[in-house]
């Protein structure tokens, strides 16, 4: 064994050249894995967290029927005293936050806009009290304030304004149909623009007050949503269970949604991704095979009657196989070692830098919630996956043209020229 | 000790079958000094890797030290080869990468020998073959006599049974092939090893104490010296 050992190690520097090409060929293979891995993977978390801090919350209350019509925002299918609701989950150290989602038609005037028009628009009213307890647009105010309750005071996302040409202190119409149906104009001047690390937030927020809103669209006193914001390592499926058994003798059958049903579209995208990865590893996959195997075919062509001698002194084929095996695995080692070390230095930027892609957010929908720059995250079990997988496979991907040159009868080795 | 006995092999080359040997036999004794000669086609390297169990029968059989070889499967036979047979080989076959020493050495690893002893037999064989000191040494810093020398040695190292050697000398000077000839000789008058080589220079013939000429694959003289 340990002359197989260091035979193979003693071959790695005869074609220094060859074992170095192929060692590039997988380290580059593998450095790709991990950036790319830890790119996605960030952008996974960041949505993630920007999904829930900005779009959904951890788990929203609704109406079971209000979530199966929840694209036609139907103001009479709400919850009729969300206050019973939010009180009860506060006591029991649970955020939550009412909030009313509709759909209304946005008038903008020449007077301040420069000319007059109108657009569809999805409007968010909110408690300006609680609504930051849930949500965190408290810091991503980038000028004017937040709505205040009781006024017709209107904050708008900074994508949303710049594409509209809105200011603070602005005013537009908002025109929508109320509970019941009937027609209502609403009047709201620009308090406040924000900007938040969501881009689909920016791109389309309206945040008014949820009692104005209320009084306006005879709701009286209802919402359509309750929003809640569980801790960062919650189990949520654990605590959306405990969230239903809490509000079910209330006896007003609702339905407690989590973030990731809510936001299903997101996560069907994310696995769509991750199912990407898969793919560049199978790209690595095939660039490190065909390179060692590619290598250990040349290698072993080249060594034809060295391995006729060596069967006819009696090395049997098992020792040979291994001494080309390990020989493999030397590259691969190499290679990965090399490939893993590149990955970690290059993630330790994009971990803490990133690449800035902010302004090709802003003009195209990536689906992923992040507005500008995409940061990798340490992932240890990727690296070492990649370490392995790179080393094994390569010994692997050797059995092959080893074993088709252990075939021939050994005359015909010891005659090849 | 060897028996040879009506061995047939043929090649195919195309659609052509190649009669390499035509029903050879020869009984070889132990300690022989045995070269077989003839022209290039003659089937002297067939006989040899017959000899040395690399190489399939197609008729006749070979008992070496009463063990028919055409009963040995591919394990049985690759056990033979390393406990009983040593090889050299025109073009030496050294292992480039290796150094003189353990080129010599690892044909005792493969046998599971303590590390000291292999040592200790390595050591010893080199300096009989006249490269004492030289034990570091890769083969492309050794001239075509000294690689030769090396292979002796690992064919040697294991006190094999019998050597066979394929045209030993073919790719040296004449001088140097002398040289290789008269210590193969002595390594057979020392340790009493069977030596069986092929050649087809005059020279190396002169040296066997028993010479079989083969031609066309069947042996025209067998001459004892």
């Amino acid at each position: 064994m340990r002359f197989i050992i260091s035979l193979a190690l003693k071959n790695l520097t005869r074609y220094k050249r060859r074992t170095i090409i192929t060692a590039v060929a997988i380290a580059v293979g593998l450095m790709m894995y991990i950036v790319v891995d830890s790119i996605l993977l960030g952008a996974e978390f960041e949505s993630m967290r920007n999904l829930r801090w900005y779009e959904t919350a951890s788990a929203r209350i609704m109406h079971p029927d209000y979530w199966e019509e929840r694209l036609m925002r139907p103001l009479d299918i709400s919850i009729d005293d969300p206050n019973t609701i939010v009180d009860a989950l506060r006591k029991e150290g649970i955020a939550a936050a009412p909030r009313t989602m509709f759909s209304a038609d946005l008038i903008l005037y020449s007077d301040d806009f420069g000319e007059d028009g109108n657009m569809p628009v999805q409007v968010t009213a909110v408690d300006p009290e609680l609504d930051n307890t849930v949500f965190r647009f408290e810091d991503t105010l980038i000028e004017g304030r937040f709505v205040e309750s009781g006024t017709n005071e209107l904050v708008i996302g900074s994508w949303f304004a710049e594409d509209i040409g809105a200011k603070v202190g602005y005013w537009v119409t908002l025109v929508t149909r109320g509970n019941g149906g009937f027609y209502e104009a609403m009047d709201m001047q620009i308090v406040g623009i924000v900007n938040c690390p969501n881009p689909n937030v920016n791109r389309t927020l309206l945040m008014v007050p949820i009692d104005t809103i209320g009084d306006y669209l005879a709701m009286e006193g209802a919402a359509t949503e309750i929003n809640i914001a569980l801790p960062e390592n919650a189990e949520i499926a654990e605590e959306v269970a405990r969230i239903q058994q809490l509000i079910d003798p209330s006896g007003n059958d609702l339905l407690v949604v989590s973030w990731d049903d809510l936001a299903r579209d997101y996560v069907a995208l994310a696995e769509a991704k991750r199912g990407g990865t898969g793919m560049i590893l199978f790209l690595v996959f095939i660039i490190a095979a065909v390179g060692i195997s590619n290598t250990m075919l040349m290698a072993i062509y080249e060594r034809i009657r060295e391995l006729g001698m060596m069967r006819a002194l009696g090395m049997n084929d098992r020792s040979i196989q291994l001494a080309f095996m390990v020989e493999a695995g030397g590259i691969g080692l190499i290679g990965s070692t090399i490939g893993v070390l590149l990955g970690i230095a290059i993630n330790f930027y994009m971990v803490n830098v990133g690449i800035d892609f902010g302004l090709l957010m802003r003009d195209m929908d990536m689906g992923y919630r992040i507005q500008s720059s995409f940061r990798g995250t340490w992932s240890p079990s990727t690296i070492i996956t990649a370490f392995f997988f790179g080393s094994i496979l390569s010994m692997l991907v050797a059995w092959i043209p080893t074993r088709r040159a252990l075939k021939m009868d050994i005359p015909s080795c010891l005659r090849h020229q | 000790m060897i028996q040879v006995q009506n061995v047939i092999r043929n090649y195919k080359a195309g659609e052509t079958v190649v009669k390499a040997l035509k029903g050879v036999s020869l009984d070889i004794g132990d300690g022989e000094f045995l070269s077989i000669a003839g022209p290039s086609g003659s089937g002297k390297t067939t006989l040899l890797n017959l000899i040395g169990c690399i190489d399939a029968l197609d008729g006749g059989e070979i008992t070496i030290e009463g063990q028919p070889v055409s009963g040995m499967d591919k394990k049985t036979k690759t056990e033979f080869r390393r406990n009983n047979l040593g090889f050299i080989f025109q073009t030496y076959n050294l292992i480039p990468v290796l150094s003189a020493y353990e080129n010599v050495s690892f044909v005792l690893s493969i046998l599971n020998i303590p590390e000291k002893e292999i040592e200790e037999r390595t050591m010893r064989i080199l300096k009989e073959v006249g490269l004492e000191g030289m034990e570091h040494r890769r083969p492309d810093r050794l001239s075509g006599g000294q690689q030769q020398r090396i292979a002796i040695a690992r064919a040697l190292v294991k006190n094999p049974k019998i050597v066979l050697a394929d045209e030993p000398t073919a790719n040296l000077d004449s001088k140097t092939g002398e040289e290789i000839l008269k210590l193969m000789k002595e390594m057979n008058r020392k340790y009493h090893t069977t030596f069986i080589f092929s050649t087809h220079d005059s020279m190396v013939m002169d040296y066997a104490a028993r010479l079989v000429l083969l031609h066309d694959g069947q042996i025209v003289s067998d001459e004892r010296r």
